[in-house]
């Protein structure tokens, strides 16, 4: 099976774990417990305890950063064993790290690393501030920022999925102001994201400085495959870039529509989504062109049956 | 605005039951019309979306993804028998669905 035409995507973290979202990874297993020992051992012991059954530390915004960094990277491994590398690949929201895992710009433990110190700088800047972020879908981007307008909201557009899908942050009590109006707007779907932190939004600007320093102490590889940016559809290739990208990520607004259009367009015909969900997946629905979509979990069929034959 | 034929409903109802069978791992036997949607097989609002997506490509749809929201937030929908009603009055109406309230 060739793999020119196929891109891996980095998930944001989750907001749930599906009920075995790796049983057809035969060994996954193993391999995640590896990583997950290594994570409890270097950032945080809590981790070993991790269960999805138990849908375990899904109220705790950083635990969760790490359990889908830490998933990703396992599946980075696992398919690089079964010897499927993609051409490109491309982190949503903080899927940023486990794409800098995956082109081997950095190594496991300093992914870790910067998930904790973005973390740390994003909660000195936002302090006592009650922010938050939703998800709505079914209206247009001129309909939102209408209605953010409108309502003199202070709210900022922080992702756009798709044309009519996007993530909105700001002030809590605003957040849940749009999500009463989006709906009464016509949107059909609106849902308050379970994060107190307005991630990419000019509300954590102030990261900006300190987090570059500690940025630039760590050691950048060059990418051993292209990594797509989510800011500006470039293709990051170079240190100061991808350095650039993982401090901006926190706070300048993404845009995965035109990311994976971008990915259409340079050849990309499949897509893995590399994290426990199907959001991504499911999001695909909504974008034109033939590309496909799959989980890792239905990849990993499609890759077994070409096997067989 | 299209005429609705009995075939039309017929293709829409398979669509639908197939399309939540698949989507909420559950036997197509256990889906009827009045199958709750969120309670009985836990379905999503994205759901609909997806499926709203795939009536739009088979019949050609001109209809604003709002406008079935607006009609929704007076016609909401429960069960997978008024989900089936809706997407024919979709396709039916089209971006004049919301002219059936006035």
């Amino acid at each position: 099976m060739s793999q020119k035409k196929l891109a891996f995507v980095f998930p944001p973290f989750a907001s749930d774990y599906p009920d075995d979202p790796f049983i057809n990874l035969n060994g996954f297993d193993d391999c995640f417990r590896k990583f997950l020992s290594r994570a409890a051992e270097f950032a945080d012991p809590d981790l070993i305890q991790f269960a999805i059954p138990s849908r375990t530390f899904l109220e705790d915004e950083l635990k969760t950063q790490y359990i889908s960094y830490i998933q990703a990277c396992s599946l980075v491994t696992w398919f690089r064993e079964k010897g499927v590398v993609p051409a490109y690949c491309s982190g949503h929201s903080m899927g940023i790290y486990a794409a800098l895992f995956q082109s081997e710009v950095i190594s496991f433990l300093d992914g870790l690393v910067l998930i904790r110190q973005a973390f740390k700088e994003i909660k000195k800047v936002t302090g006592k501030q009650e922010f938050g972020m939703c998800a709505i879908i079914g209206l247009n981007l001129d309909d939102l920022e209408q209605l953010i307008r409108k309502e003199k909201l202070n709210l900022k557009l922080a992702i756009q999925n798709s044309v009519c899908s996007f993530s909105i942050s700001g002030a809590a009590k605003d957040i849940l102001r749009l999500t009463e109006s989006a709906q009464k707007e016509g949107a059909l779907s609106t849902r308050v994201l379970n994060v107190s932190v307005p991630y990419h939004s000019v509300f954590l600007k102030d990261t900006s400085a300190i987090f570059s320093e500690f940025v630039n102490q760590i050691q950048f590889r060059s990418p051993k495959m292209p990594i797509v940016s989510l800011i500006d559809q470039d293709i990051l290739l170079e240190e100061h870039a991808l350095k650039d990208e993982v401090v901006r990520n926190l706070f300048t607004s993404l845009n995965w529509y035109k990311t994976q259009l971008y990915l259409q367009e340079l050849g990309i015909n499949r897509f893995v989504e590399c994290g426990s969900g199907k959001g991504i997946v499911k999001n695909a629905r909504f974008i034109e062109g033939d590309a496909l979509f799959y989980t890792a979990n239905s990849f990993t069929v499609i890759l077994d049956q070409n096997k067989s034959t | 605005m299209a005429l609705i034929t009995e075939n039309t409903r017929k293709e829409v109802t398979e669509i639908v039951y197939n399309f939540f069978a698949d989507e909420c791992e559950v036997d197509i036997k256990d889906i009827h019309a009045d199958t709750n949607i969120i309670n009985d097989i836990d379905g999503d609002s994205l759901m609909f979306l997806e499926l709203i997506e795939i009536f739009k490509k088979k019949y050609n749809l001109d209809i604003e993804l709002k406008t079935i929201g607006k009609y929704s937030v007076k016609h909401p929908v429960q069960t997978i028998g008024q989900l089936i009603d809706m997407q024919l009055l979709i396709i039916e109406h089209e971006n004049k669905l919301l002219e059936l309230d006035q």
